[in-house]
């Protein structure tokens, strides 16, 4: 009797181990990098980021417009179309924001909308209280004006 | 909502699917229409990338499902077809990949879901968290309360809702489209010609490539509801059909709707579907659908979510039923449902969600997890066209009322094009965007250990496995 419990018992907590373990495991890699990641603090940039770092990257801005995205509390950015020398082509979006939390609902919007179970399109890069849309994602253009320092600020 | 069943499944399978409902369940799996502004930005030429799309994922799954689940019409779907090809271990883990993936993804729909219906309310509600995160617990604990009461709640609420959050929107869309046309509106889209419709790939759209193969996923959704289907051998490979068809026709059209009357800078600014849509039917001079569709729009979401959690949660239900994991997991109440992993998936689900909306501007961090969702469905899709090939050779004379065409050299055209396919879309799916090229290293390894951790756990539960789970098992196999 006394060894059946026992036995019970040992069975019931390697139940809940393991149960314990699998909500764990899946937490994770979530929990990991979602809190390990640097979170982008919100500060206002002066001029237009995307601008000051194509110049530097000898990148040919093709056109330029000035848009407001229809998203809440969006206050303004530009819209540029750029050319490398290899023939390359990219638009580049940026927008400001009034505050962190309309920063970060054009953040998770963005993200909320992939393209079937993959990802969304074009990439986004948070530099204070702007965003910046760029499509395509993996551009060689966009790695050319990375290099440049001047976008360094801001980005994690 | 008291469980009553206990552990097993007493009550056995309602045989409660048909065609219709089976086609419907994929086409609330796969049909988004968050899908079409993103893919209107590319034109004529979205036509070749939805062709690459169907050649190489599509066009194979269909055909490796219809074949798979006529053949072994069990529950379980993926775990079932994998464990016939690789034992226990590769069925479990094609299974777990698909479910776990879903725990990243969850935070994503549902708050597609949240903004969606802000839209319909006032648009500036979705800058609060609290009120995203409302809705979304909202949404998912809704959504999991339909799956408890069992397969004939969620094949009627399945059934209404993607014909209304889907269909519907995706006709209208189409019928705009035709009507601007046909009223001579302006279009902007250049004149269409055959090289305007091939899709420019290079080193700067691989990334794309990968999202591409991937649109269709969710083409095997129906596999997971064999139990309930009263007559899998004859309706899975015609819902298979039906399913694509409807998805084809209604994603290509819709999206060219949108590509003719929306200019593609206007697309690019546009990061939500309801900023798209807006602009659609405010040129149409209809703002006054604009809300409605929001609210319809809401619902396609909500059905989308409950056909992924409730197929694979059914189908975890299946291996701990067979005693692949301790019996606390096997706890089915009355209608059936799986009432153990749905809630636990339903707690993993909010405590993702509340990290995602509460920590913000997580956006990098974001980028790698959906990076690891890609990964654990390629491994699912690896697995399964691995299975339908393997098959063939191993249990030929198993009867399949469905089977792909072309004998040998059909499975392998067939099961190779989806194998090439989801491995490109893996290796691809490693390649670190731009904005992580300075750290790219790190950005591979952190979602290789990612996926690593999110797979693994089918292996520790074989390797803890315990006679007793099974005679649990067992026991509930017992007529009443």
């Amino acid at each position: 009797m006394h060894e059946r419990r026992y036995i019970l018992a040992r069975t019931l907590r390697e139940e809940h181990g393991l149960a314990l373990f699998l909500i764990l495991m899946s937490q994770i890699p979530c929990a990991l990098i979602i809190v390990l990641s640097v979170e982008v603090p919100y500060s206002t940039v002066s001029g237009v980021p995307v601008k000051n770092a194509i110049r530097a990257a000898g990148v040919t801005v093709t056109s330029t417009k000035n848009v407001t995205w229809n998203l809440p509390r969006a206050t303004g950015g530009r819209t540029c179309v750029l050319s490398d020398a290899a023939g390359n082509n990219i638009t580049i979006s940026t927008q400001s924001f009034d505050s962190d939390d309309s920063r970060d609902a054009a953040i998770q919007m963005y993200n909320a909308n992939p393209i079937g179970r993959g990802r969304p399109a074009g990439s986004l890069i948070v530099p204070g209280s702007q965003l910046v849309y760029i499509t395509p994602a993996g551009s060689e253009i966009i790695k050319e004006i990375g290099a440049e320092p001047v976008s360094r600020p801001g980005l994690k | 909502m008291t469980d009553t069943a206990g552990t097993g499944g007493e009550t056995g399978s309602k045989k409660v699917l048909g065609l219709f409902a089976l086609a419907m369940i994929n086409v609330a799996a796969v049909l988004s229409i968050r899908n079409f502004p993103s893919m209107a930005i590319y034109g004529w030429s979205c036509i070749g990338w939805y062709i690459i799309g169907a050649v190489l994922f599509l066009i194979p799954i269909s055909l490796a499902g219809a074949e798979l689940a006529t053949g072994w019409p069990e529950g379980g779907g993926v775990y079932a077809w994998v464990k016939q090809a690789f034992g226990e271990k590769g069925g479990f883990t094609a299974l777990f990949c698909e479910w776990s993936n879903n725990l990243v993804w969850f935070p994503t729909v549902l708050s597609f879901i949240a903004s969606t219906l802000a839209f319909a309310l006032t648009p500036a509600l979705a800058t609060s968290p609290y009120y995203m995160f409302g809705v979304m617990m909202i949404a998912f604990w809704g959504t999991t309360a339909i799956a408890y009461f069992g397969e004939e709640a969620s094949t009627k609420f399945g059934n209404t809702g993607v014909i209304l959050g889907s269909i519907i929107p995706a006709i209208l869309i189409i019928v705009l489209g035709v009507w601007w046309i046909g009223s001579g509106q302006a279009l902007v889209l250049p004149p269409l010609s055959l090289g305007a419709m091939v899709p420019t790939i290079n080193v700067d759209t691989l990334p794309f490539f990968a999202t591409i193969i991937l649109l269709f996923a969710g083409m095997e959704m129906a596999g997971f509801h064999a139990l309930e289907t009263r007559n899998p051998q004859r309706d899975f490979p015609r819902a298979m059909a039906l399913s694509a068809a409807i998805i084809v026709i209604c994603t290509v059209l819709a999206t060219l709707a949108i590509a003719m009357v929306i200019p593609a800078g206007q697309l690019n600014l546009a990061s939500g579907v309801m900023q798209a849509i807006q602009y659609f039917f405010n040129a149409a001079h209809m703002p006054g659908l604009v809300a409605p569709m929001a609210v319809l729009i809401t619902l396609g979401g909500v059905v989308s979510l409950a056909a992924w959690l409730i197929g694979p949660a059914k189908g975890l239900g299946i291996v701990a039923e067979e005693g692949n994991m301790p019996p606390m997991f096997d706890r089915t109440n009355k209608y059936g449902a799986p009432v153990a992993v749905l809630v636990m998936q339903a707690l993993i689900g909010s405590l993702i969600s509340l990290l995602y909306v509460f920590l913000p501007s997580v956006n990098q961090a974001y980028w790698i997890l959906s990076a690891m969702t890609v990964e654990l469905l390629c491994i699912v899709y690896i697995l399964v066209f691995a299975s339908v090939i393997k098959l063939r050779y191993s249990q030929p004379d198993k009867p399949r009322s469905f089977t792909i065409p072309g004998g040998m050299a059909g499975v392998w055209i067939v099961g190779g094009l989806g194998l090439f396919g989801t491995i490109l879309a893996f290796v691809v799916g490693l390649m670190p965007p731009s904005f992580f090229a300075s750290d790219g290293l790190a950005y591979v390894l952190s979602v290789l250990l990612g996926t690593f951790l999110l797979a693994v756990p089918p292996l520790v539960f074989l390797k803890f496995k315990k006679p007793g789970w099974q005679r649990s098992a067992s026991a509930k196999e017992v007529p009443p």
